[in-house]
């Protein structure tokens, strides 16, 4: 090699065969340690879900916007569903409506579990990894027990839910909740509490909460920063049950960097959603109501839907999910779905972001945002 | 700030943009071309925690062509829609991905699903596609999609399609 | 005239006759060729025999024990060891399928890897590719010929061997930074400089922190350290000191928090990334022989060597310490996060140097100014 690489530009691909590179790949430009251009590169992933949601009915697109995003089946399928129940005017009954909750904020929980134990391996404790990923067993088995399957669950539907809960899925999940509740104070503790952690993610990764939501970052990575944006309670969903527990934003104040938040507050700031999510779910599930899981008209009405167009947003796991559905008279297809995943602009703000870190703090960075490339690739 | 509020200060700007009933925490400004880049000022003016949520296309069929902006603030609870019709083979709309960075990505992704042009991105390159893509603006509906090996995979030809939806092929 | 007219030039009868004893005369001149050959052969394995006999149990200690097989099963034993650990640690169990417990994982893992094709990638410099691995592993496998299992089994006991094992650790990085350049990679090549400024910044404290066992024993070489120990383990009066070596020992080796250079999720293996095969085996194989160079050395220059329990035999007692060392290197070098490359130098110049200066100083000063240390310590060798 005849360049030196110590002062000039040297050009680097960061995956996609990078063991840190789960289906994405980014151009480094780097000189010496220090990275001074970086170029995301996506569409490793693209499987032009928008276009298949066009050619598949009402009933079908659910399971499509799923498989975007397995970790969170229940909060993935809900945009579409909601747009869907918009525009057909369904009416959700009231167990539907709570028992869609509880199943999304165990999503939620189970998705972020993923995503810490990934984030610490990928930091060097090979330990990390599989610890978390125990706990979400219990939540998968609860999931596997309510809808026959682990991950790609289908659980939602247009007017309502397809399963109804048992006595064996309650308990189960209330087993998995207890399972979670009692390891992880110990594991926050022993991350948080590290010294080389707190060397590995303190002022890394540093912006404020006005350039985050000018990039189009949202959920944890906004509330890590100590805005209080969050869709649950900002614009409370008469379809969902949120307002019948009594529960708080969670938001992280830092101290280093007020007003914007580093690698340590987004870690600080997702333990702290999981504990509001158990929260939630143990206030929710003494008050399921008896009744139907499902709009009786459910079926006939969305076999062909009206004209019209609806926009169903939901607070996923990594931020705002979205998806706006335009729909001609009598269509039994979509003639419009655009889903909006939140680690399109995670992914994207890297470009603003990396820039002057080193090359080791890439992954620190990147990782600490929480991407998911199916979001971003669809 | 109310989502009538903003749509009364924008008309009285621009009297050319129009908008729908407010619905909820909604507005709808239908919004021509050329006043893009205005509104979306007044926009990142009057809304200073501004969150860029989308920039998409519709394609309406014979050379018409929809963007949707969509912008979200948290401090104000409001869920702001922008409505912009263009025409033609390759429309073209100002960008305004200097006041929003976070357009920048969907504004490209939108060019390169739809076509159209966005005056002033830095980088229209293809976001999504593979280069080796056949054909191009996969998104638009006289995008043939290739059926060719449907009966080598032996799934049902007949899928259920309306006739708007339906490509040939 | 003679057979029916026709005039030869030889006699014809008479050279049938003689061909029998022609044949003998080849026969014979073939035995005479072969036997001299067998002879010398012979000759020559007589003398090997005499040699071998000579040298016999040099060569005993040089190649059965403690010498290559010993320590090359020790390896293998140590790798098993860390995977097994490393499973139970992180919630799973390792390997358990070849053999009762995964014993035999890591023969079948060796003859795999001996067994796949080695690719060379186009951008690499063919033969010193192909050099380094093998240089890597000669370089970390000789200076187990100084190590003290006892005092009888040693292979060899010179004046300064505590020096040359360092020397030979050196060649360690040195070999790194050449395999991440002629791997001809970016990855490699920022590996291998990784390696290089780890061996910088923690060779010194290293040094430091083995002067002052040397220091006490008045000797340099590992054997010397050792048996100097009869009385009085050094851990008890170079605790810092032990540390600072452990802690350079682990830089130097390249393990969490301190392996940079072969960080998995930032430049995939770093300079060990693009060697397959049998390559890769080596490379691997020195890793962990580095580590259990390591661990023995430890515990021949602060716990004592073979001095322990009585009523085992020595060498038992080296290698239960030894043992009780490699499990501490295992479970400490999986509880941390990684650090960064330049946090590493940070940590190693701003605090490893300073601490394990001021232990030798410390005990330097106490041997001077405590009345009574010195007897009790039997300094200058035992």
């Amino acid at each position: 090699m005849s360049v030196n690489i110590l002062d000039e530009a040297v050009e680097v691909w960061f995956g996609p065969q990078h063991v840190s590179a789960h289906g994405w790949a980014t151009k480094l430009t780097i000189v010496g340690d220090f990275i001074v251009e970086c170029d995301p590169n996506a569409g490793y992933f693209h499987r032009s879900a928008e276009k298949c949601l066009e050619f598949r009915d009402f009933r079908q697109g659910a399971l499509i916007m799923e498989r975007l995003c397995m970790l969170e089946a229940f909060l993935a399928e809900y945009p579409y569903v909601k747009a869907v129940e918009k525009i057909a005017a369904l009416e959700v009954p009231e167990r539907a409506k709570v028992m869609r909750t509880i199943m999304m904020e165990a999503s939620r929980i189970h998705s972020l579990q993923f995503w810490w134990g990934q984030f610490a391996a990928e930091l060097g404790l090979f330990a990390m990894l599989l610890w978390p990923w125990v706990d979400r067993e219990y939540f998968l088995d609860s999931f596997e027990e309510l809808t026959g399957s682990r991950h790609a669950v289908s659980y939602n539907t247009p007017g309502g839910v397809k399963y109804d809960f048992t006595e064996k899925s309650v308990k189960m999940l209330l087993r998995a909740l207890d399972r979670i509740e009692e390891r992880i104070p110990t594991f926050r503790d022993m991350i948080l509490k590290s010294p080389t952690f707190k060397l590995r993610t303190r002022n890394v990764g540093t912006f404020t909460a006005e350039q985050g939501l000018k990039w189009g970052l949202s959920g944890p990575n906004i509330k890590a920063c100590g805005i209080p944006m969050d869709l649950r309670k900002d614009d409370p969903d008469p379809d969902l049950a949120y307002n019948m527990c009594d529960w708080e934003v969670p938001i992280t104040h830092s101290e280093k960097h007020p007003g914007g938040s580093d690698a340590y507050d987004r870690m600080v700031q997702r333990f702290k959603e999981i504990e509001t999510s158990i929260s939630i779910i143990r206030q929710l599930l003494p008050q399921v109501p008896e009744g139907p899981i499902v709009d009786p008209k459910a079926r006939t009405k969305t076999n062909r839907l009206p004209a019209g167009e609806a926009y169903g947003r939901v607070e996923g796991t990594r931020g705002i999910t979205t998806l706006w559905l335009k729909t001609t008279d009598k269509a039994q297809t979509p003639y419009r779905a655009k889903i909006r995943g939140p680690c399109f602009s995670s992914y994207y703000s890297l470009k603003h972001l990396v820039p002057g870190s080193t090359f080791a703090d890439f992954i620190v960075i990147f990782g600490s945002l929480d991407p998911y490339p199916g979001w971003w690739d669809r | 700030m109310s989502p009538s509020t903003l749509a009364h200060y924008v008309i009285d700007r621009h009297p050319d943009v129009s908008s729908k009933e407010p619905e909820g925490n909604r507005i709808e400004l239908i919004v021509p071309a050329e006043r893009v880049r205005d509104v979306v000022g007044i926009i990142s003016e009057l809304v200073p925690d501004a969150f860029p949520e989308s920039v998409f296309g519709v394609d309406l069929g014979n050379d018409k062509y929809e963007v949707m902006y969509f912008f979200w603030s948290h401090s104000n609870l409001m869920l702001c829609q922008l409505r912009v019709a263009l025409e033609g083979d390759s429309p073209e709309v100002d960008s305004v991905c200097d006041m929003f960075p976070g357009m920048e990505w969907h504004e490209r992704e939108t060019h390169e699903m739809f076509g159209i042009g966005f005056r002033g991105n830095p980088d229209l390159r293809l976001l999504l596609l593979p280069d080796e893509l056949q054909g191009k603006y996969p998104l638009r509906k006289s995008f043939k999609t290739d059926r060719s090996r449907l009966a080598e995979s032996g799934l049902a030809e007949s899928r259920p399609t309306s006739k708007e939806s339906e490509t040939s092929g | 005239m003679i057979g029916g007219g026709i005039l030869l030039q030889i006699d014809f009868i008479a050279w049938l006759r003689g061909i029998p004893d022609w044949l003998y005369e080849v026969i014979r001149w073939v035995y005479g060729i072969l036997y001299a050959l067998f002879t010398w052969v012979w000759g020559l394995f007589v003398w090997i025999w005499a040699v071998v006999m000579d040298s016999f149990w040099f060569l005993f200690k040089a190649i059965l024990f403690p010498g290559l097989i010993f320590v090359v099963l020790g390896i293998i034993f140590a790798v098993w060891f860390t995977r097994k650990t490393w499973g139970r640690v992180q919630a799973r169990r390792g390997p358990y399928h070849m053999g009762k417990y995964g014993g035999l994982q890591l023969f079948a893992d060796a003859i795999k890897l001996v067994a796949k094709e080695t690719i060379i990638p186009d951008n690499a410099k063919r033969w010193m590719y192909r050099v380094l691995p093998s240089l890597l592993l000669i370089a970390v496998l000789i200076p187990f010929a100084f190590i003290p299992w006892d005092n009888n089994w040693f292979i060899a006991d010179l004046s300064v061997s505590l020096v040359l094992t360092f020397a030979f650790l050196t060649v360690v990085p040195v070999v790194s930074v050449l395999a991440g350049w002629t791997s001809g990679s970016k990855y490699t090549l920022i590996g291998g400089f990784r390696a290089a400024n780890n061996q910088f910044a923690a060779e010194i404290p290293l040094i430091i922190s083995s002067v002052g066992p040397a220091m006490l024993a008045g000797s340099l070489s590992v054997m010397g350290i050792s048996q100097a120990q009869a009385n009085f383990w050094y851990i008890f009066l170079l605790p810092v000191n032990f540390v600072t070596f452990m802690v350079s020992a682990t830089v130097i080796v390249g393990l969490v928090p301190f392996d940079a250079p072969v960080a998995d999720s930032e430049i995939l293996f770093g300079w060990r990334t693009e060697f397959t095969g049998i390559y890769f085996t080596m490379t691997y194989f020195a890793e962990f022989a580095k580590q259990m160079l390591f661990c023995a050395l430890m515990v021949a220059m602060f716990f004592g060597g073979s001095y322990g329990l009585p009523f085992i035999p020595p060498v038992l007692n080296f290698i239960i310490k030894f043992l009780v060392m490699l499990f501490f290197f295992v479970i400490v070098t999986s509880s941390f996060f990684r650090l960064r490359q330049d946090q590493v130098a940070h940590f190693c110049w701003r605090w490893l140097l300073p601490l394990s200066l001021l232990n030798v100083v410390g005990a330097m000063l106490a041997i001077v100014y405590i009345p009574g240390l010195a007897e009790l310590l039997q300094l200058g060798g035992g």
